[in-house]
C-alpha cells in the first residue's frame, strides 16, 4: 500500500494541489516537444519521399548551427550568418545526393541507411576540423527571457503565478509555422506536388515526367533548410557543440510515436515525448527516483509504444505481400 | 508543342487506318536495339517504327521482351546498342521525364498509381509538366497560379468525363476496383497531352465487358485526339481488331511486322504461340479470338 501512495498517488495529489504548475511543466514540455519534432521533419521529409533513414539529420543541425556560430564568432551580421549557414545546407544536399545517394541507386534501403551513418560522421568531423570542437554560442537576439506572469495585468487578473520561457513559446511558434509551411508548400506549389507524387510511387511519377534526382536534392535541401530553423531555434537554449547531435537522437522515440511517413506526426509525436518526459520528471523523476530520467524516459515510452503500434501514430502501414 | 483537342462530334469517324499507315510520317523509329541484363538479353537487334496516328501493338508470348521494349521507348531502360529516333531527334539514351515533356505518356501492367492520393489528384499530377506559374505565385494561390489551376482543373474535367469516371472523383484509388484504376491511370496519362501513348496491357485482368470499353476509350483516344498509340496486349481478339499494325516479338527478337492479317497468317507467329505440331497430319492451328498467348 505504501508503494501504491508513493509510486502512483502522491504525485497526482501534487498535481491537484498545485495547477499552475502542471500548467508550467506543460508549456515547457511543449517547447522541448517542438525543438524535437523541428528535428523529427527534417527525417519525415527524406524518409516520406525516398525511403531513406537519414540517420545524419542530428548531424545536418549540428552543422548547420555550427556554421552559424561559427560566423557570429567571426563578427559577421547576424542575417548574413544565417544566409551562409542556409546556402552551406543547400550544397551539402547537392553534395550529398551526388557523390552518396546516386551511386548507390536501386540499393537495399539497409545500404543506404548505413550511407547516412557515414555521412553523419563525416559531417561531424568537417564541421569540428573547420570551426573546433568549442563549445559555440548562437544567440542572434531571439527571445529567451523568463516570463514572470504575475508581473502582468493579466496574469494578476487570473491569479496565475508561473514562469514560462520565452524560448518554449518561440519554439512552440517557429514549429507551428513551420508545419503550415510546409502544409501548404506540398499541397499547393509544383515542387511540393511533385515531392508527394514521388513519396507515393517512384516509377508513376517517373513516368509522368518527374526527374527523380532533382526530387532528391530538393528533399535533402528542404531537410537541410528545416535543420538550419531547428538549429536557430536550439540556440536560444543551448551551446553549440558535438553533444547537440546526441540530443537530436531524441528525434528517434518521436518519429516511433508520430510516425516516419507524417509532418503532423512528428509534431504530435514531439508534443507527447516532450511533455510527458518532462511531467514524469518533474513529478517522479526529480522526488523519487533522483531526477535525470529525461535522459531515458523518451526511449522506454518508444519501446513500449512499438509493442501495441509499430507503424507510429499517423504512419502508414507497410503491409508486404509475400 | 501541344496539339490541340479536336472537339468531340459524337459521329463515328470514318476508317482510315490503310491510308494512315502508308502515308504518316513516322513518329519513332527503333534501331537495332540490343538491351542486356548482366548475362540475360531481353532484346536482341529490334527495329520497327511507329508512325502518326496508328494504333501499333506489339505482342508476343510471356518474356518476349515486350514490356523491356516500352521501357526503352520510354527511357526507363537504356539499350547496350541501338538507337531511338523519337520525332527527329536520335539518341542513344533517354531519360524517363525527358520522355514525359518531350510528348511520350504511359501506363503500366502492374498498375502504378498515386494509390494515396483521389481520382482527381492523380490525374492532376499528370498536367504537373504543364504547370508554368512560380513558386511564390502558387504558395499563395495568388495570380496566375489560381487561374493556371482552374484551366488544369477544367482540362482534367474533360478528360473525367471522357472516360466516365466522374463518380469516382474524389475516391482514394487504392479503393477503386482493378478494372477502375487501369481507367485512372490511362486518363492520368491522357492529362499530360501526350503525342504517343504506350500502353503496357491496358486490358490485362479485365471481364468481357471492362475490356470493351477499354477498347472503346483506346480507339477514341486515336481518333478524336490523333494521338499515337503503341500497347502490349495479350488478347489477340482485341488485337486483331484495334490495331493498324503488329509487331510480333519472341525471345527477345523480332517474328514479324505487318497488318493484322499479314501477322496472323505468318508461319513463325504460328509457331511461335502454337508450337509446332510433330504429329504430322494435325490441322493447321489458327491464330484468333481469345487463345492468347500459350506458348505449348
Amino acid at each position: 500500500m505504501n508503494f501504491v501512495a508513493t509510486y502512483l498517488l502522491g504525485p497526482f495529489g501534487e498535481m491537484i494541489a498545485y495547477p499552475p504548475g502542471v500548467l508550467e511543466t506543460v508549456i515547457a514540455g511543449l517547447g522541448n516537444g517542438f525543438l524535437y519534432a523541428l528535428v523529427a521533419i527534417g527525417f519525415v521529409i527524406i524518409f516520406k519521399s525516398s525511403s531513406v533513414f537519414n540517420f545524419a539529420q542530428g548531424a545536418m543541425v549540428f552543422f548547420a548551427a555550427l556554421n552559424f556560430a561559427a560566423m557570429l564568432k567571426l563578427g559577421v551580421p547576424w542575417y548574413l550568418a544565417g544566409a551562409f549557414s542556409l546556402l552551406v545546407m543547400v550544397v551539402l544536399a547537392f553534395t550529398v545526393e551526388r557523390v552518396v545517394l546516386r551511386p548507390l541507386v536501386g540499393q537495399d534501403g539497409l545500404s543506404l541507411f548505413m550511407a547516412t551513418i557515414g555521412v553523419s560522421f563525416f559531417i561531424e568531423g568537417f564541421g569540428e576540423a573547420l570551426w573546433g570542437g568549442d563549445p559555440k554560442l548562437l544567440k542572434i537576439g531571439l527571445p529567451e527571457d523568463a516570463i514572470f506572469t504575475i508581473d502582468y495585468p493579466w496574469g494578476e487578473a487570473l491569479g496565475l503565478d508561473i514562469i514560462i520561457q520565452e524560448s518554449d513559446l518561440l519554439a512552440i511558434g517557429v514549429g507551428l509555422v513551420m508545419v503550415l509551411g510546409l502544409y501548404v508548400f506540398f499541397q499547393y506549389s509544383r515542387v511540393g506536388r511533385a515531392l508527394r507524387a514521388v513519396a507515393d510511387d517512384h516509377t508513376a511519377s517517373m513516368s509522368i515526367g518527374i526527374p527523380l534526382n532533382q526530387m532528391w536534392v530538393v528533399v535533402w535541401a528542404l531537410s537541410g533548410f528545416t535543420a538550419f530553423v531547428a538549429a536557430t531555434v536550439w540556440g536560444t537554449k543551448i551551446q553549440i557543440e558535438p553533444t547537440v547531435i546526441n540530443l537530436a537522437l531524441k528525434a528517434l522515440p518521436v518519429l516511433i510515436l508520430g510516425g516516419l511517413t507524417s509532418i503532423p506526426g512528428a509534431v504530435i509525436g514531439g508534443c507527447i515525448i516532450g511533455v510527458s518526459e518532462l511531467m514524469f520528471e518533474t513529478y517522479w523523476g526529480q522526488p523519487l527516483f533522483g531526477g535525470a530520467t529525461t535522459e531515458w524516459f523518451a526511449f522506454v515510452l518508444a519501446a513500449f509504444f512499438l509493442l501495441f503500434r509499430p507503424q507510429g501514430l499517423f504512419g502508414e502501414k507497410i503491409i508486404e505481400r509475400v | 508543342m501541344a496539339t490541340a483537342r479536336p472537339e468531340f462530334t459524337g459521329q463515328p469517324e470514318p476508317d482510315t487506318r490503310q491510308v494512315k499507315q502508308d502515308l504518316a510520317e513516322v513518329l519513332l523509329a527503333v534501331e537495332g536495339v540490343t538491351l542486356r541484363f548482366g548475362g540475360v538479353t531481353a532484346l536482341t537487334d529490334v527495329s520497327f517504327d511507329i508512325r502518326r496516328g496508328e494504333v501499333r501493338a506489339i505482342i508476343g508470348p510471356n518474356g518476349a521482351g515486350k514490356s523491356s521494349m516500352l521501357n526503352v521507348i520510354n527511357g526507363f531502360y537504356h539499350p547496350q546498342e541501338g538507337q531511338v529516333t523519337w520525332k527527329g531527334v536520335t539518341r542513344s539514351q533517354m531519360r524517363p521525364h525527358e520522355a514525359a515533356a518531350t510528348g511520350i505518356a504511359r501506363t503500366f501492367q502492374n498498375i502504378a498509381l498515386f494509390r494515396g492520393m483521389t481520382t482527381i489528384d492523380n490525374i492532376m499530377t499528370g498536367r504537373i509538366l504543364k504547370m508554368k506559374a512560380g513558386f511564390l505565385e502558387q504558395m499563395l494561390y495568388w495570380g496566375r497560379a489560381q487561374k493556371e489551376e482552374l484551366a488544369h482543373r477544367a482540362e482534367v474535367e474533360k478528360i473525367i468525363d471522357f472516360l466516365e469516371i466522374q463518380a469516382v472523383r474524389n475516391t482514394p484509388v487504392g479503393q477503386l476496383p482493378y478494372g477502375l484504376q487501369k481507367r485512372v491511370e490511362l486518363a492520368r496519362a491522357l492529362a499530360a497531352e501526350p503525342e504517343l501513348l504506350l500502353l503496357d496491357e491496358p486490358m490485362a485482368g479485365m471481364n468481357l465487358e471492362e475490356k470493351e470499353d477499354m477498347c472503346r476509350f483506346v480507339l477514341d483516344v486515336n481518333q478524336e485526339f490523333g494521338t499515337t498509340v503503341a500497347l502490349i496486349e495479350h488478347d489477340m481478339g482485341v488485337v486483331m481488331d484495334i490495331s493498324d499494325r503488329v509487331v510480333v516479338l519472341d525471345y527477345g527478337k523480332k517474328l514479324a511486322d505487318g497488318t493484322p492479317d499479314e501477322v496472323r497468317a505468318d508461319p513463325a507467329v504460328i509457331e511461335a504461340y502454337l508450337g509446332v505440331s510433330h504429329g504430322g497430319e494435325a490441322s493447321q492451328p489458327v491464330l484468333d479470338g481469345a487463345n492468347g498467348a500459350q506458348r505449348s
